[in-house]
């Protein structure tokens, strides 16, 4: 048997959804009706029913030989995944069923959505489905069977929900999705887990690992995260309530998905991994009792059942337990009942959904209640509906009744258990038989034989047979019930023989007979029989005195859910203040925990440190007016107080000696300053005031909380900071290095200076980049600050400056400029042997433009130097900046290395000045940062609104 | 010049190209909107393809990629390491960016239009380029700034005026993430002399015990914290979102998190692999994100902001995976950490799309509900999309979880996979109902008008489209990812390529 064969009922389908999907184009649609499609998407199934059953039956097949077919793909080999697919006699039984019913349903869904626009997307999600629940039961590997699994979730999801406007489908798809994917969930972390037991997810492998498996002390973990998969999917209680819901769905799908495959795929994995989970008590009881449970759970509430649709999920979900239950049962015996039960149950079911699904297609109703007397009108339809409905009561000659048979027969032969289990077993197997087959009778006899109790008439319908090309689908499993049961038995009893062995591990014998003679188990089917004619005939008041099932797992689960995202959004409330304590809080902890250093001792204070008077004045200056700028009213005296704050830092810079920090900082602190008083001037006073008063009065608790927890932040990073000094063990790796080599390397007597311009350009180039982009976020957080609110008190004209009138100003502010230049030319030229760089000349002519802006007010200053645009400097600035570190790639091939074009071409310069790529750069520097802060002076002490950052007006919009 | 020294010169491109276009941009072409869009996809897409190519040289030669750049030998210098980590991390934030810049050049969005907004976008790009890239620790703070700066301004030129506020929070938040890194970076300085992050490694590991180790560790884990938006620092993420440009907050919360994830892995692997207790906390750092993030999702009324809460439980999946450590875990974190990027970006931008069809241009509940019906197409990318969030196949968000899980349970963590399990659940919920309501439900009477027009399909549906890819085949994403994950394992490998052998 070649690998490609067992593949190929998969491609069929997939070439069925891709065929389905083309039923989309208006072409196609307009050519071919919806019947049409359907019959063709039906022979594409059809197709794939026929390769399987050559893979059962041809030469050297699956029955034949008793092999197993199998192909494997590489798929992640980086992990050791494979897509792997593997046909035994339990697969080929369950595809069977998928392609063949999945062959009548679509030829049956084309006939019911014949009048329907758009019907191809149901076509189109059945076919998927149709493929991914073919390969959950073909699949030859754990993964590969996982991934099919989680996608029968979203082709269901998509199938329940099919009227999409229906709020009822809706609920029904998601309930049925988070139901069932929580189990996929489940599911995965299981099978990975049997994965990393064995060593693979190979399912040969993991079949032949039995004994591993059981053995391990995570088998408890692994059977019970796979089991909550099957239960979910196979709709065990207490997860059964997705089935009811999800009948939504148009009845085809409910035909196919929920009642012949999809609420398979659980019993199928619990049999599927029978083999190397079975075989163990917990098995046993576990799936035992769910199932039981489930099965009496179906049984009773059919009964209440008005509606067709929810008394077929309620009979499917007391099948499915008896499935289960099988499954847990665990012997030859029960395995043979199962696969005949799931060849009976896939025929029978299907066929009564689809009557169902003619019955409302004719009559618009599914309501038992007012349904009844279809027989004369319909007479094709009942004929199919009472085969199929006596094969699920069980009664011969149909194969129903063979499957109930083998079903009692294992129950009364549990071995290995107490005898009051059998009994339990027994008893709920005989009284969930007899009410399964009460139901049978309920749907045919009120829909079709019972007097009609209410007039149909009225509403103008007249019901009637369907076309016969309806029928077939139907027709066909109704008709094999009864053809399976009596010609075809030998080869339904092979089928069954190979199924059941699969999931069993050892050889199943499956002889089916209808008598056998008569015994015990015999005389339960009648008591069943007996008990069953009973219930049918007490089920009007019986329906009345069955509860509604409470509804508890998925409510309960999304009220949870609610309730604590509730919770969880609180937190989240858009106050900053809340976020940074948790923050904060959050980060004090961290440290904690990390363990705070020890105190290093102050004995190396550096008490001896030249000019002590100095220093101890800088810091009381730099902390004192720290002080201040919290207590002092006035915001511009704040300013001012920050600014002196600034200045007592660098002083202590400046004796360190750090005479370039102490330069930068200078420079930056006036800015700073210069760019504080700009903006307060565009903060208008009452909305200061109000700040203020919303801070400290209306909730002065927050007030001094806040206070509490900054005056705490700045403590601890105090205690850093001194500890960082006293603690400092002084061994730089870097710094020798840099002093030795940044004379002779890249010509710089300043230290500082080489590291910023050569040794770590790349921090510099992004620095003046972020410096740049700042003041365009200024211009973006200011673009909505309006004055127009109101500011009654500040200067109207928004316009700064004009109140300066002194003529000496004025000509300075004039002649200031070209002045500034000079002096930030100089400090670039000699930025590499003195103190001063590209930084500082930038801020210096920065603030030259303030100064302008200042005196001769923001208007007359932009107007008389057209050329100063900001914008246009910083894009300059970092050209300039990336064009220098581009040549030197091109002198000497390294991105940002020291060029120096005044030695190599012999170019005679002062002293102190060295033609280099340094140089560009600094002027790169100086460029871009002065660009980068005129965008903000020009945006805080321009007009509001005046876009014109520079641009003439329009640069900021298009 | 070499053909190695070529080769190493790419590791550049990703870091200048879209530089030197924002620079030429801002100078030439500030009012032509339409060019500078142009522009800017051509830099990043330079940025894209060079990155390519370094990283089919490394998986070639197994050899990462350094630079020192202006030809100054670490630790002096500055030096760019691109290893597997650093590539494979730029290559997806690259792009990523390219989706955002095609998204935004496409968009309804006023401003778009601004002068530096594509400048800005470049800015981002170049500075998680150099983030990922660089080997320095202080040059690292540099580019974080850069990132920082320049999601704050893109955040604030929105059209929403309640943009200012957002900005203004990120802004703040990611101060905090800079202060912190920077003292970290003081600490460090001081208690090793050097702030190469592979000779801290050397340094670190042949002195654990410095006593400003441990403070300059938690102060690195909150900056990283802050800025991968991981559970308790992550305010700022759910909030920006309802205000932010379409393509910002894609980007966001979806590569910009990325940076302090990169930063985390680079902790545990490179500065304290030895440290024991730190695993275990971001564990419980990551099963808090989930829990936090799917929650919040679940209770949130806007679609973005579901979004964003997401990102808060993808990301605490990727802490989890950090947290393990071992090299499957860590190739699983990578593996997360990549696809995540291509999912959240694309859903972001659909939620985008749909907001732009109302007149009010919101991604509320309230205003979209129903408005899907009108984008079915949309609708089937937001399902995929959607699928590869909840984990499903054969999206690559289902790649990522088997990488997590898969690892999880050779780690035998069950209590933590169990939250994990939970956490995918309540992703079902929430993506689930979010999906039903926007493109299944009816729109309500009393909703706001649509409008006829809407943001383009293409970058989300290109997103989408290598989301599937990455989930079909993933073999050699995985193969790099278990690569770097070898590597990462050894620290020496990194102190070895980013130093050299010898002795400084």
């Amino acid at each position: 048997m070649t690998p490609i064969l067992v593949a190929i009922p998969l491609l069929l389908c997939l070439g069925g959804a891709l065929c389905a999907a083309l039923h989309a184009h208006g072409g196609v649609s307009r050519r071919a009706s919806v019947v049409v499609w359907g019959w063709i998407l039906a022979g594409w199934s059809a197709a794939a029913t026929g390769v399987l059953a050559w893979i059962g039956w041809g030469p050297g097949g699956v029955l034949e030989s008793g092999v197993i077919a199998r192909a494997s793909w590489s798929w992640v080999p980086a992990w050791d995944l494979c897509f792997s697919l593997r046909v035994d006699g339990l697969g080929l039984l369950m595809g069977l069923l998928v392609c063949g019913v999945g062959s009548l349903v679509m030829g049956y869904a084309g006939h019911y959505f014949s009048k329907k626009a758009g019907a191809w997307r149901f076509l189109l999600y059945m076919m998927l489905f149709q493929v991914s629940m073919l390969g959950v039961v073909l699949a030859g590997d754990l993964l590969t069977l996982f991934i099919f699994w989680e996608l029968t979730s979203i082709t269901s999801f998509l199938l329940i929900a099919y009227d999409t406007r229906d709020p009822k489908a809706r609920r029904g798809a998601l309930k049925a999705l988070v139901v069932t994917g929580g189990g996929g969930v489940a599911l995965f972390i299981g099978l990975l887990v049997i994965a990393w037991m064995v060593g693979g997810t190979d399912l040969d492998l993991v079949l032949s690992s039995g004994e591993l498996v059981r053995g391990h002390d995570l088998y408890g973990v692994a059977l019970g995260l796979v089991a909550l998969g099957a239960f979910t999917k196979s709709a065990q209680v207490p997860f059964q309530g997705w089935l009811p819901d999800g009948m939504t769905a148009p009845t085809p799908a409910s035909a196919y998905l929920h009642s012949a495959t999809m609420v398979k795929a659980g019993v199928f994995l619990l049999a599927r991994l029978h083999p190397a989970l079975g075989h163990t008590a917990e098995w046993f009881w576990l799936l035992t009792s769910i199932g039981l449970v489930t099965m009496l759970h179906g049984g009773i509430t059919g009964l209440r059942a008005r509606d067709l649709k929810a008394l077929l999920a309620a009979s499917t979900i007391g099948q499915l337990g008896a499935l289960t239950m099988l499954v847990g049962q665990g012997t030859a015996t029960s395995f043979k009942a199962l696969t005949v039960g799931l060849l009976a149950h896939g025929m029978y079911k299907s066929a009564l959904f689809m009557v169902v699904g003619i019955v409302d297609h004719e009559t618009g109703t599914r309501d038992l209640g007012r349904l009844g007397g279809l027989a004369r009108a319909m007479p094709a339809t009942l004929a199919i509906a009472i085969l199929a409905g006596l094969s699920m009561a069980g009664l011969p000659p149909l194969f129903g009744y063979l499957a109930k048979d083998a079903l009692v027969v294992s129950a009364a032969q549990a071995s290995g258990v107490p005898s009051w289990a059998t009994w339990a077993i027994v008893g709920s197997v005989v009284v969930a038989g007899a009410m399964i087959a009460a139901q049978a009778g309920i749907l045919v006899w009120d829909t079709f034989l019972a007097r009609p109790r209410s007039e149909r008439a009225e509403d103008g319908v007249h019901p009637h047979d369907p076309p016969w090309g309806m029928l077939i689908g139907p027709g066909v499993p109704a008709v094999l019930g009864i053809i399976g049961a009596v010609v075809a038995l030998p080869t339904a009893s092979h089928l069954a023989a190979s199924a059941g062995s699969a999931a069993f591990g050892s050889p199943v014998d499956v002889t089916l007979k209808f008598w056998k003679g008569f015994d015990a188990t015999k005389a339960l089917g009648v008591i069943a029989m007996v008990g069953a004619l009973v219930v049918f005939l007490a089920r009007r008041p019986l329906g009345r005195l069955i509860p509604r099932p409470p509804e508890v797992l998925f409510p309960g689960v999304m009220g949870a859910v609610d309730l604590a995202a509730y919770a969880v959004t609180r937190l989240q409330n858009g106050q900053l203040h809340r976020y940074l304590l948790v923050m904060f809080a959050a980060m004090a902890g961290l440290i904690v925990w990390r363990g705070l250093p020890p105190w290093p001792g102050l004995d190396r204070a550096g008490w001896e440190a030249p000019w002590p008077v100095l220093r101890v004045a800088g810091c009381v200056l730099a902390a004192g007016s720290a002080l201040a700028v919290v207590f002092l009213k006035r915001d511009l005296f704040a300013i001012l107080a920050l600014g002196a704050s600034g200045l007592g830092v660098s002083m202590l810079f400046l004796i360190q000696p750090a005479p370039d920090v102490a330069l930068v900082m200078i420079v930056a602190d006036v800015l700073t300053m210069v760019i504080l008083v700009l903006a307060l001037l565009r903060v208008p006073a009452w909305f200061r005031r109000q700040a203020d008063r919303l801070d400290q009065v209306e909730s002065p608790w927050a007030f001094r909380r806040d206070g509490v927890v900054a005056v705490l932040a700045g403590a601890g990073f105090a205690f850093l900071a001194l500890f960082l000094t006293l603690d400092h063990p002084r061994e730089s790796a870097v710094s020798p290095w840099y002093l030795q080599h940044s004379k002779t390397a890249v010509s710089a007597s300043d230290v500082v200076a080489g590291i910023l311009v050569d040794f770590r350009a790349l921090d510099t180039l992004i620095e003046i980049t972020v410096f740049a982009l700042a003041g365009a976020g200024v211009y973006s957080l200011l673009r909505h600050a309006s004055p127009a609110a109101g500011d009654r008190e500040t200067i109207a004209a928004r316009d700064t400056g004009s109140l300066l009138h002194t003529p000496l100003l004025r000509m300075l502010a004039q002649g200031i400029l070209p002045l500034a230049i000079a002096v930030a030319a100089t400090h670039i030229m000699y930025g590499h042997a003195q103190p001063g760089d590209g930084f500082t000349a930038g801020v210096i002519l920065c603030l030259t433009v303030a100064f302008r802006h200042v005196v001769l007010g923001y208007e007359r200053s932009r107007r008389s130097k057209p050329w100063l645009r900001p914008l246009r400097l910083v894009g300059a600035g970092l050209g300039l900046a990336i064009a220098s570190a581009t040549i030197a790639f091109l002198v000497n091939g390294s991105f940002f290395s020291h060029v120096n074009f005044g030695e190599s071409l012999g170019i005679p310069l002062p002293r102190d000045v060295a033609l280099t790529t340094s140089l560009l750069f600094d002027a790169a520097i100086a460029v871009a940062v002065m660009g980068g802060g005129t965008l903000v002076i020009n945006t805080l002490s321009g007009p509001k609104g005046d876009a014109a950052v520079g641009e003439g007006g329009h640069a900021w919009k298009s | 010049m070499t053909n190695d020294r070529l080769i190493a010169h790419l590791v550049l491109v990703p870091l200048v190209a879209p530089l030197a276009a924002a620079a030429f941009g801002v100078l030439v072409l500030s009012r032509r909107p339409r060019a500078m869009a142009r522009l800017a996809l051509l830099a990043v897409a330079a940025g894209v393809a060079a990155i390519a190519a370094v990283i089919v040289h490394i998986a070639a030669t197994g050899e990462p990629i350094v630079i020192h750049v202006g030809g100054w030998q670490a630790p002096f210098g500055i030096n760019l390491v691109a290893d597997h980590l650093g590539a494979v991390m730029t290559l997806m934030a690259q792009s990523v960016m390219v989706g955002g810049i095609l998204y935004a050049s496409r968009c309804k969005d006023r401003c778009v239009t601004y002068a530096v907004f594509y400048p800005m976008m470049l800015t981002l790009a170049a500075g998680l380029a150099g983030g990922m890239l660089t080997g320095d620790l202080f040059n690292f703070f540099v580019f974080a700034e850069l990132v920082m700066i320049s999601g704050t301004v893109l955040t604030a030129c929105s059209d929403n005026r309640r943009g200012i506020e957002a900005a203004y929070k990120y802004f703040y938040i990611s101060l905090i993430a800079a202060t912190s890194l920077l003292v970290a970076c003081g600490c460090l300085y001081a208690a090793y002399g050097t702030l190469n992050i592979a000779d801290l490694s050397r340094s670190i590991a042949s002195r654990p015990d410095a006593p400003l180790a441990g403070i300059a560790l938690a102060l690195l884990l909150v900056s990283f914290s802050i800025k991968s938006a991981a559970v308790p620092f992550h305010f700022w993420q759910p909030d920006f979102h309802t205000t932010a440009p379409t393509a910002v907050s894609a980007m966001l919360s979806s590569v910009v998190v990325k940076l302090g994830v990169y930063g985390l892995i680079r902790l545990t692997t490179a500065l304290f692999p030895h440290d024991e207790s730190l695993g275990g906390l971001l564990v419980m750092m990551g099963v808090m994100g989930v829990a936090v993030g799917g929650l919040g999702a679940a209770g949130t009324h806007d679609l973005k902001r579901m979004l964003a809460y997401s990102t808060l439980a993808q990301i605490g999946f990727i802490l989890v995976a950090i947290g393990w450590g071992s090299p499957a875990a860590l190739a699983a974190a990578i593996v997360f950490t990549f696809n995540h990027a291509f999912v959240k970006s694309s859903l972001l931008m659909l939620a985008g799309l749909v907001a732009s069809r109302t007149s009010v241009k919101s991604a509320s509940f309230g205003a979209i509900t129903g408005v899907g019906r009108s984008v079915p197409a949309a609708g089937v990318l937001f399902l995929i999309g959607g699928m590869a969030l909840m984990g499903l196949p054969p999206t690559n968000g289902f790649i990522s979880k088997l990488g997590v899980l898969r690892a999880g349970v050779g780690a035998g963590e069950w209590a933590v996979l169990a939250a994990l399990g939970v956490g995918s659940l309540i992703t079902m919920v929430y993506v689930t109902r979010a999906f039903q309501r926007v493109w299944w439900q009816e729109r309500p009477e009393d909703a706001p008008t649509t409008s006829p027009t809407r943001d383009s399909i293409l970058a989300p549906a290109l997103l989408i489209t290598a989301t599937v890819a990455l989930g079909v085949a993933p073999d050699t994403l995985l193969r790099f990812a278990s690569h770097a994950a070898e590597f990462l394992a050894e620290p020496g490998n990194y102190i070895k390529a980013s130093l050299g052998g010898g002795e400084p």
